[in-house]
This record gives C-alpha cells, structure tokens and sequence, in this order.
C-alpha cells in the first residue's frame, strides 16, 4: 500500500511540481525572523477571506435573489434554516473585519515601506485587492435589500450619475431599471458571487507570488539578502515552517477569539457593523432617518460630503484610494521603515492616521458645521500626506539602518 | 525594543481614539433622540432565559396586538417550543383560528383592507425589537396620554401622531400629561430654600401620570406586562439569540485555549533562533 | 537541544493539534446542519389530513405527501378475500424485506382493515405505478387479479402494494406512517408509533 502511494506520488511528482512548490513556497520559505504583530495582519486577511469564501457558498444557497423574497429570504436563514443565523453572522462579522485586518495590514506597509523598491508590484497588487475588497462589500451590502441596502445604494449608484454626459444614462444601466429593483439585486448577486471573488482570488495569488519573488519585508527595513550562508539562506531568516506557521497560528487564536466576540455577543456591532436600519425591507419611498455608509466606507463617505459639487466630490474619494497605487515613487526616502525615518515623516503619518480616524467618525454621523470644516481639514491632511511625501520624505534626517536584523 | 515599543504606542493610540469616537458617537445618537418628545429611552435589559416572562409576552401579543400586527416570518411551532409551552396547550389557548398548522407563519389575521382603518396598514413586528431598539418599545408603549385633538383621543410622547390607538387602555387607564411642582435645584446641587425654610418649587409639565382608579393594573403591574411584552418582542426579532449568547462562551473559551496553546508552543520554538 | 525541552515540545504540539483538531468537527456543525430540512421544508413536509368516508369501494384516490404521490385504495370484501389467491405470484407476500410499520396487523396493510396505504413510488426506479382493479386478462398477466402495474419497466404489484415475483421492482411498496380517528386520515403521522 505505502509502495504504491510512494510511486503514485513520485508519478504525479515528475509531471507536477509538488514538492518543489512546496518546498520552496512553504516548508523553506525563507522569512525574516525579527517582525513584529504588524507583519501578522497579511496572514489573518487570508484567514478571513476563506471564511467569507466558504460562509458565502453557503448562504448563496438558500438565499433569494428576487426583490419580493430578497429580504425574506436572509430571514428565512436566520430562522428556518438550522444554525442559518451562525453562518450568516459569520459572513457579516468576517465582512467587517476582512475591512479591520487589511486597515492594519495597509497601515503596517506604510509605516514600514512595504512598497520600497522592489516591492512596488506587491503593493499595486495589494492595493487593488482593496479596490476589489470595496467593489465586493458594497454589491454584498445591497444583497439583504433592507433599507440601508437601498439607499446606500441609492447614494452610490448616484455618483455615478455626477460624470458628465454620459452619467444618468450610466445609472440607469447600472440599475437596469428606473430604481434598486430586483433586476439590480441579481445583477450584483451575480458578482458578488462569481466575479469579484475569482478576481480577488487571482490578485492574492498574484499578490502571494510577486511577494515571495521578492522577500517579505521586516519592521527595521533591512535587506536580509545582503548575508546569506553557505546554501544561499538569509542569514536573519527562519524558515516558514514551523516558525512562520506557529506566529500565525497565535495571530490566528487571537483573531478568532475577537471573531467568535463579537459574532456571538455583538454581531450587530452597535449598527456599525448591521445597521438598524437594515431590519426594514427596502422601500423606495421613505428614507431613513439618518443614512450612514457601514464603517469601513466612511471616511471617504465624508471626503464625498465634504466637498460641495457632487463630481468634485466623487473625483477626490476616487482619488483618495487611487493615490495609493502611487505611493511606491512618492516616497523618497533612503530608509524604508519609520524606525529609521525623519520628525517629519513621523509627524506625517500620526497626523494622517489621526485625520483617516477623524474621517471614519465623521462619516458615520450627521452634519453640523462644525463637522463639515472638520471634514475638509481631515481631507486636506489626508491628501497633504501623499503629496508632499515627495518633499518631506527626501528632506529629512533619517537615521543609519543597521546592516543585520 | 524600544523602537518596537513606539510602534505598539502608535497601534494603542489608536485604539483608544477609535474608542473614544465610538463612545462620542454613542452619545451623539442618545442627544439625537428615538424617543423624541420623552427625552431619554427608558432603559430595557432583556431577560430571554426567562421562559414565564416570554410566556407571558406571547399571550399579551396575541391576545392584544397579533389581531393587527403579523409575525410573518416566525412560524407557531417554533414559538412553543421555543418558550416551552406544550403544542396542544399552546394551540388550545394562543391559535385561535383551528385550520393552523405547527409549520404555518404568523402572517396575521388582518383583512387585506386594513390600511383604510388607521390610514397605515399596521406594520409585521417580527423585526420591530432589531430596527427600533428595545428601549424604544418598552417606552414608546407606555408613552400614551390624553390628548382629545387626535383620532383616538390619545397620542405618545415617544412617536408623536401615531396612528395605533393605545390598545391596552383598559390595563393601563387613563394617562394624561400633568403639569408638577418640583423643587428647584441649586447650583451646588441642593434643594433651593426660602428665608423660611420651605422648598421652592416651580411647575415643570410633560410628565405622564396615570388616573387613579381608571386602569385594572396598578403601575408597576402594567409596566412589568409591558416588560413582558417587550421581551417577547426581542425574542421574536431573533430567536436564536439566547442559544447564540449560550454557544458564544464555549466558543470563545475554545479558542482561549487553543491561543494559550498555540503561544506556549510558539514561545517553544522561538527559542531556536532568538537565543 | 535538551532532552526535556524535546519531550515539552512533542507534548506542546500534540495538545495543540489535538485541541486544532476537536474544534473542526463543531465548526463543520453549521454547515453540515444547514442542509438538514429547514422548518419551511417541514412545514410543507407536514402530515396530510383527509376524510376517506365518501371513497367508493375499490377506488383507489392519491394523495401528495411531501409532493409524493401515496395510494389510498378502500377495498371491497371480495377484494380482500381473494388477496390469498395470488400469494404464489408474490416475492415478498409478509413483507419481511423491507421495515413495514403495521406488520400482521390487517391484510390491507395499513393501520385500517379496509384501506391501503402506501407509498405510490415504484421501488425500481421510482415512477408512479398505476392501478388496474378490474379481474381480467391483461397484456402483461393473462391471470390478472387486480392490482398496479408500472408502465416504465413493467413491475406489478397486488391490490395492497405487495411485489410480485420475477419483475424488476425488488421491495414491496412501502407504507408511510399514519393514523386513522374515524374516518379522518392523518398521513405522515402516527402518535402510537
């Protein structure tokens, strides 16, 4: 029996590159073996998109995609089907913190120059598994069709109708109807499903491979190649497995523990993360109270508040993510990691996480006029830390990075 | 190690500021208002392990409100067994209408027509508990007062203008809005007193005071049926709740472990290259 | 590396894994269950209730039961009397292949000594037989004793439901729990069962 595995196995071997892709991309992968919990947040992403992945099968399964039984249908999950309601929490709460963990993971590649050269492919890519992330969360959002699926919607949909020229006919056929019927729910079901997940599926792939290509990064800003022993081996690093595998495994134990958390104790969030409003079907003729994007959209929910025209408004939030793929040759800093870099890019980036924090807030609450200002302050910092990265960037003292980890 | 210690600084900024606007906006939302013209929503804890109090609620819904307002996505069965009420009891006494099956929904016994009597067709309270809030509906229905300008001779302080009449008049009576004397606070926090002594007081109004004599439960009688019915009304806006609460301490024990495992092995074998 | 801090990792990794490993089976839970009938399904799978007094002797009515089909047929005494007289023909003729609920208790089958029922489900291939009552010759027995014959592959079975020999069918048809109070039949549902 262990005969014939061992031949079917070395059969499969020489027409398939098993063990080398093994070896080389798990069991020896070499990372650097001083990082931090910043370097955690990559793994938990993974974590969590495979629970979406698979919650997400098993909703498809008994939900319905028709504007009489969309809404009915999430209730038909949360009661009739047996433990419904734990694979749908599942899915909204893995929704909210599929958002917290890449937060954090983006955060960490800017405190540490994740996008340094010659990681700049890893970053785009990232950076478009975000873009992907946004597209994926608000299409899932509409699915319940509740009143905040409708009129978030709504609000979005609209800015489209900001582009000049073609913009209402554009609605229009984004909706393919005269409001957020049925025919739009299905449409965006369609690529909540299928679509958007092959294609976050092929940019973590590609994400994966353009990183292990290049060599995971470490919070010192370090480059390990530079020393490597006999066989090639960075000397200051530790083999993937078991090292890497047990770091994350912690990482992994933790998360859970929030997870199951807030799942089973708060899986409302406080309506930041099911909003109150969405216990009511959809009806396109009252609007609520008070319309607040989910949280992870609101700080540029704000950004589009805060500026007065509807088409500047929808240009700064494009921009506000777009800026991001850009950030690789905005930085002109001879050190990669903020341990190393000068007063300014320290103050630039508090002040950045502050202003991103600020926007966040002021994106889930009413206007005054006192926010509105708040806003366009928070704005302006936010753009100023990108765009004057060139400057403050090259025009500081940064201090000596070490030569090994 | 240092260095490292400004980055953890920088992460726990960061969360006592997400904390801190959290708890802001939390206010925020109390200074809006749901229970309007009421001012602050009476606090409600639900208490979903008290089957007799669900009981209780159930028989008050159907009795008074389930003529109206539907149920339509909870099905009968699921609710006696939920609250532990024997099928036939249940059937005997809660469905009044025979032809009902165990499996059927509470879609209501309203006639299609029914928007004509109050001008809004009653809303399905399945989910009222998850999109009003508890709190809401523990003191909206007993916010009702005289007020002879409106339809049904009374309105609510928590949504005024409502169109349902206050259906557990009898129970309560009648509550009107009164106008009281009450001391007025000093600036150091005191009563305020005259030369003499005495209090001084000043008529505020807006408060509800109930008739004496003119409802057959007393106050705090009424005001624990309508605990009751609330209760019920957090059950029904989702059932699985109590069993959620329950799991949720065995899974978040189990993954307690599994971390302080995990963490022991992973200090194991940190030793091999952090010497 | 020391001896004792060997055996602490051996004992660290199989308390790890074996902790990994109990939480699978919960967490496979939900998703298993999921696909269990939900309470619409049941719902829609409840019992089937229906008055079988105004059925003529010898006809034969079908009910759905959980959108199956199920035979109700109330016989005549000459029917049941001659139910003896094709015993030879049968596989199975006290049901002992399959679980049958009644075993013994009436020559109908059922709860009821007048009427049969049972599943109208073929247990070849699951068409729906039909029911040929008349005493005559047929194309496909010349010595017909009334009963159902399955037009897809030809299987025949007698007028309780009972299999006969050498057709392609191999259990009798089966009989669903049910219950009768009067003449009120309750299908899906037996409360001394």
């Amino acid at each position: 029996m262990a005969e014939i595995a061992t031949k079917l196995f070395s059969w499969l071997n020489k027409r398939l590159p098993i063990v080398n892709t093994f070896e080389r991309h798990l069991s020896k992968h070499p990372v650097p073996s001083k990082v931090n919990f910043w370097y955690l947040f990559g793994a938990l992403a993974a974590v969590t998109l495979i629970i979406q992945i698979v919650t997400g099968i098993w909703l498809i399964m008994p939900y319905s995609n028709t504007e009489e039984q969309a809404f009915s249908s999430i209730e038909y999950i949360m009661r009739d089907v047996d433990y419904g309601w734990v694979i749908r929490y599942m899915h909204t709460t893995g929704a909210s913190l599929f958002f917290a963990v890449v937060y954090l993971h983006m955060f960490r590649g800017l405190l540490y120059g994740s996008y340094q050269k010659p990681k700049e492919l890893v970053w785009i890519f990232g950076c478009t598994i975000y873009l992907a992330m946004m597209a994926e969360g608000f299409l899932g959002y509409v699915l319940p069709y509740g009143q905040m699926s409708y009129w978030g919607a709504q609000v979005i949909i609209s800015l489209f109708g900001a582009i000049p020229y073609i913009g209402e006919s554009l609605e229009l056929w984004v909706r393919g109807d005269y409001y957020i019927s049925g025919i739009t729910v299905s449409r965006f079901f369609a690529l909540h499903v299928v679509a958007l997940p092959l294609v976050l599926i092929a940019l973590v792939f590609l994400h994966l491979v353009a990183l292990h290509e290049v060599g995971a990064g470490n919070p010192e800003g370090v480059d390990i190649e530079k020393y490597l022993d006999d066989d090639g081996v960075p000397l200051d690093s530790v083999p993937f497995f078991p090292y890497k595998v047990l770091n994350a495994l912690v990482a992994i134990g933790v998360f859970m523990t929030v997870f199951s958390i807030i799942m089973f104790f708060f899986p409302e969030g406080g309506g930041y993360f099911i909003e109150m409003a969405n216990f009511q079907e959809a009806n396109p003729l009252v609007t609520p109270d008070h319309i607040a994007p989910v949280w992870y959209y609101a700080p540029f929910y704000t950004m589009l508040r805060a500026i007065p025209d509807p088409l500047g408004g929808l240009i700064v939030m494009a921009s506000a993510v777009a800026i991001f793929f850009i950030v690789p040759w905005l930085d002109r800093s001879k050190v990669a990691s903020i341990r190393y870099k000068g007063i300014y890019s320290k103050i630039a980036i508090t002040l950045f996480g502050v202003s991103f924090l600020t926007l966040g807030y002021l994106g889930t609450v009413g206007v005054t006029e006192i926010r509105k200002t708040m806003s366009v302050i928070c704005t302006v910092i936010y753009f100023a830390y990108f765009l004057l990265m060139p400057i403050y960037s090259k025009y500081e003292t940064t201090k000596e990075v070490p030569e090994r980890l | 190690m240092i260095t490292n210690k400004i980055d953890i600084n920088i992460f726990k900024n960061k969360i006592f500021l997400m904390l801190f606007m959290l708890s802001s906006s939390y206010l925020y939302a109390a200074e809006g208002g749901p229970c309007k013209d009421y001012g602050e929503c009476d606090v409600f804890k639900y208490s979903l392990n008290d089957i007799e109090s669900l009981q209780r609620g159930a028989s008050t819904y159907i009795n008074y409100c389930y003529g109206c307002h539907s149920l339509q996505y909870s099905r009968w069965g699921r609710v006696a067994e939920d609250l532990k009420i024997p099928e036939d009891i249940f059937f005997e006494n809660l469905v009044f209408d025979k032809s009902i099956k165990p499996g059927d929904l509470m879609i209501g016994a309203m006639p299609e027509d029914s928007a004509n009597w109050f001008g809004v067709a009653p809303p399905d309270l399945t989910l009222v508990s998850r999109y009003k809030g508890d709190d809401w509906i523990y003191t909206y229905l007993r916010a009702y007062y005289e007020d002879s300008s409106k339809q049904y001779g009374v309105n609510n302080l928590v949504y005024p203008g409502t169109a349902m009449p206050n259906v557990l008049l009898s129970l309560q009576g009648n509550q009107k809005l009164v106008c009281k004397n009450i001391p007025v606070i000093a600036r150091n926090g005191g009563e305020k007193r005259d030369e003499l002594g005495k209090t001084i007081t000043k008529e505020k109004c807006g408060f509800l005071e109930v008739e004496e004599g003119t409802g057959q439960l007393s106050k705090e009688e009424f005001d624990s049926l309508i605990y009751d019915l609330t209760n019920f009304l957090v059950y029904i806006g989702e059932p699985s709740k109590a069993a959620r609460e329950r799991i949720g301490w065995y899974v978040v024990f189990y993954f307690l472990i599994f971390t302080a495992l995990s963490s022991l092995l992973y200090r194991e074998y940190h030793k091999d290259y952090n010497k | 590396m020391q001896e004792k801090d060997k055996t602490r990792r051996k004992v660290l990794i199989g308390l790890t894994s074996a902790v990994g490993l109990s939480g699978l089976p919960f967490a496979a839970t939900p998703f298993i269950a999921a696909w269990n009938p939900s309470a619409k399904a049941k719902a829609a799978g409840a019992p089937v209730k229906l008055d079988v007094s105004k059925m003529q002797y010898g006809q034969q009515i079908q009910v759905a039961w959980r959108k199956q089909p199920v035979f109700i047929v109330r016989h005549t005494k000459e029917s049941l009397a001659s139910l003896d007289l094709s015993v030879s023909k049968l596989a199975d003729p006290n049901s002992d292949q399959i679980e049958e609920p009644y075993k013994g208790l009436n020559a109908s089958r059922s709860r009821s000594p007048e009427y049969s029922v049972f599943s109208g489900v073929c247990t070849h291939l699951g068409c729906a037989p039909k029911y040929f009552p008349e005493v005559e010759s047929k194309p496909w027995d010349a010595t017909w004793n009334g009963g159902f014959f399955c037009p897809c592959h030809g299987s025949m079975f007698d007028i309780v439901g009972r299999v006969f020999k050498g057709v392609p069918a191999p259990t009798n048809l089966i009989v669903p729990p049910h219950m009768f109070e009067g003449s009120i039949l309750t299908i899906g549902e037996d409360k001394e069962l």
